[in-house]
């Protein structure tokens, strides 16, 4: 069992907290908040065995050997550097670095450390996302030509992002309030996409005001014959999370936020069936998908499942002394999307 | 010290722009104190009959701005504080409503202001273990298990806890009101007639007294309360006297205002289906599924349950009598009668 605490208490701590107060591999050791009274709440409901406001502290005190950073990511670095130092590993929360260079520096303190560092790139770990993986390495797509991600999510209606008075730290970020989603589209894509040989990327703010940088992205990265394209809105409703990989024998889609499948492959019945079938069958499948998501719903199975399977698999990998599911790799080719989208843009109404 | 009139407040005042705030800035400037309106959005503001008032400055900030805060309560005598966030998931009334608290109290340190009246909520009571017809009032016991209960009741109870901690700690001299379901022009309604399930409002209950609290019997109290030295160290109940039932006052709001579509559903017969759903869940799904709210015991008791309320504690302590009867607040509340400060026009 590794000792574990937790540095911010905002609403992405749940999933982690409820995870850790959960789990047989992680003792709770202690949470950190600035706010003493979001401290104490965070520890008292998960059963940490104390509240810190100071992070040194608390890494002094408590001795984790595993630190969840949860706080806005502009403070991440910092952060992950204490961590680190203290000779904890670190799982951060997305975006875990301003940019590849920042990620670089902190993959280089953690090696000196000899501790993980690990970025929360929990949708790569949905089922959906899962099954679509298992279908391209059994190639019943065929070869992979195209990964379509479409995130439409009301960051302007209301909620933090939004708040004019108090303006939230994310907006201090290169792609603002986009900054704080496009890890989860930009991780997804990686997989697919050989290289980055051309970026174009649209960046808008078609809602106006000075709050927001963006709050539209319409991107298109070629690497290889392979497309990957990259729609963020904030206008489209309802909120989604789509992603269709297309390759040479068909295709497969889902929306992570209501999940299902949707496979056109070549189908037993041959050329002239193969339509009739994958209608048949997807139609099966939403239907399925239908009663499944109204299960989830009641029982509170929400689309941040992918991370308990990310936390669980970390801690075991942490214990058996192997790699963890999130490698260097992934967060540095994710970063270095991330990057190239960012700095190539050519700005619409901007 | 009993403050009156000749003795005016200056008063800073959290949630001003919101449905309480707008009256109780108004009930302020009448018995002429001067009152920081503290809002988040200047439009909502602009709107309202104080706006141009000489004696309101409005103050534009969030809550979380401690620096800002404290700056604004360097000349202010006492502090009401109503702000609090009624909607959103759990981590934004957290945000909302305990840390906009703790900060304002922080602040409230920092400049030395003591005095405060707090807004709290009867949802912070328990309902689900007390007899049907049993008195809820100030010494009645608290939620047993937060954690059951919505996210709104939590954050409230988070909520007291600092009001305490600040008047244990910091020696603050605070007053925690508790007043029902506040009522007025903008909120007729409201939760404890029924449930609103698409456009139509399926009724629960009609034998239930309601815990009603006029917004301008409301103001008054909260005022009564801000220049009652007395007040200080107390937690009162605010209901109005001659509370309706449920029938009653559907009834009356008919004869006033065009109703949603109305279904209705006995208390009993809505108990029954709330404690069959629970005994489901926690039998076949573990407890761990996610109902409506009118299908969990302790929320459904929480709203309908039939219970008796006192008010003699705030009368007896703040010499307060709410102004309007239920009939005369309805009346003001479908015409154009009550505004929240008149003289603020002429």
């Amino acid at each position: 069992m590794l000792k574990a605490a937790v540095v911010g208490t905002g609403a992405i701590s749940k999933e982690h907290l409820s995870y850790l107060s959960a789990s047989d591999m992680a003792e709770l050791v202690g949470v950190c908040d600035l706010s003493p009274v979001a401290a104490e709440y965070a520890a008292q409901r998960y059963g940490a065995k104390k509240a810190h406001t100071d992070l040194e502290q608390m890494l002094s005190d408590e001795q984790p050997e595993v630190v969840h950073i949860l706080t806005p990511p502009h403070s991440h670095k910092a952060i992950a550097e204490t961590c680190l130092k203290a000779g904890a590993h670190v799982i951060c929360e997305k975006p875990i670095a301003a940019n590849l260079e920042e990620f670089e520096a902190l993959w280089q303190l953690a090696r000196q450390c000899d501790r993980h560092l690990i970025e929360d790139q929990n949708y790569r770990f949905n089922d959906p996302i899962v099954k679509i993986n298992n279908m391209v390495r059994d190639g019943v797509l065929g070869d992979v030509k195209e990964v379509d991600i479409r995130l439409c999510l009301k960051v302007r209606d209301g909620g933090p992002f939004a708040n004019e008075i108090l303006k939230h730290p994310i907006h201090r970020m290169p792609a603002g309030v986009i900054h704080d989603f496009i890890t989860h589209m930009a991780c997804l894509a990686v997989n697919y996409l050989p290289s980055f040989d051309s970026v174009t990327a649209l960046w808008n703010n078609h809602g106006g005001g000075e709050l927001f940088k963006f709050d539209d992205l319409d991107a298109l990265v070629v690497g290889g014959d392979v497309h990957g394209r990259f729609r963020f809105s904030a206008q489209t409703l309802p909120e989604s999370f789509s992603v269709t990989v297309r390759g040479t024998e068909g295709f497969a889609e889902t929306d992570l936020f209501q999940p299902y499948l949707k496979c056109v492959i070549p189908r037993a019945g041959g050329q002239q069936l193969s339509p009739l079938v994958n209608h048949f069958v997807n139609g099966f499948g939403l239907v399925k998908a239908s009663f499944v998501n109204f299960r989830n719903k009641l029982m509170q199975r929400t689309p941040y499942h992918g991370l308990q399977v990310l936390l669980d698999k970390t801690y075991a990998a942490i214990i058996a002394g192997q790699q963890p599911p999130v490698g260097y790799e992934d967060m540095k080719r994710t970063g270095q999307l991330i990057d190239l989208l960012v700095n190539s843009r050519a700005d619409g109404n901007d | 010290m009993e403050m009156t009139e000749q003795n005016p407040l200056k008063i800073l005042i959290t949630g001003a722009s919101g449905f309480v705030g707008r009256y109780v800035v108004g009930e302020a400037l009448k018995r002429g104190h001067s009152v920081k309106a503290v809002a988040r959005s200047p439009e909502n503001a602009k709107s309202l009959d104080w706006f141009e008032h000489a004696n309101v400055e409005l103050c534009v900030l969030d809550l979380l701005q401690q620096p800002q805060l404290t700056e604004a309560l360097g000349d202010v005598d006492l502090v009401i504080h109503l702000a609090a966030a009624k909607e959103g998931d759990f981590y934004e009334q957290f945000s909302g409503t305990v840390l906009a608290t703790e900060k304002l109290l922080a602040a409230m340190a920092e400049a030395n202001v003591k005095r405060l009246i707090a807004i709290s909520t009867f949802s912070i009571y328990e309902f689900k273990n007390r007899p049907t017809n049993a008195l809820l009032d100030e010494d009645s016991p608290l939620v047993e298990d937060p954690l059951k209960r919505d996210g709104y009741t939590q954050t409230k109870l988070l909520q007291e806890q600092l009001y305490r901690k600040y008047a244990d700690e910091q020696g603050g001299e605070v007053t925690i009101l508790r007043p029902g379901m506040i009522y007025g022009r903008e909120y007729l309604w409201h939760a404890l007639l029924g449930a609103e399930i698409g456009n139509t409002l399926l009724r629960i209950g009609s034998n239930s007294t309601l815990p009603l609290s006029y917004v301008e019997n409301c103001a008054d109290a909260i005022l009564d309360a801000a220049e009652s030295a007395s007040a200080i160290g107390q937690t009162l109940n605010i209901v109005d006297d001659n509370l309706p039932t449920q029938r009653d006052y559907v009834e009356e709001l008919k004869r006033h205002t065009e109703p949603p579509k109305l279904k209705y559903m006995p208390w009993f017969v809505a108990d029954g289906l709330a404690r069959l759903a629970w005994w489901f869940n926690k039998t076949f799904l573990g407890g761990k599924a996610l109902m409506p709210g009118i299908l969990v015991p302790v929320e459904l008791h929480a709203r309908f349950k039939p219970l008796r309320y006192s008010n003699s504690r705030a009368k007896q302590m703040l010499g307060w009598t709410p102004k309007y009867s239920f009939r005369e607040s309805l009346q003001r509340s479908c015409s154009r009668e009550a505004e929240s400060c008149p003289e603020a026009k002429s």
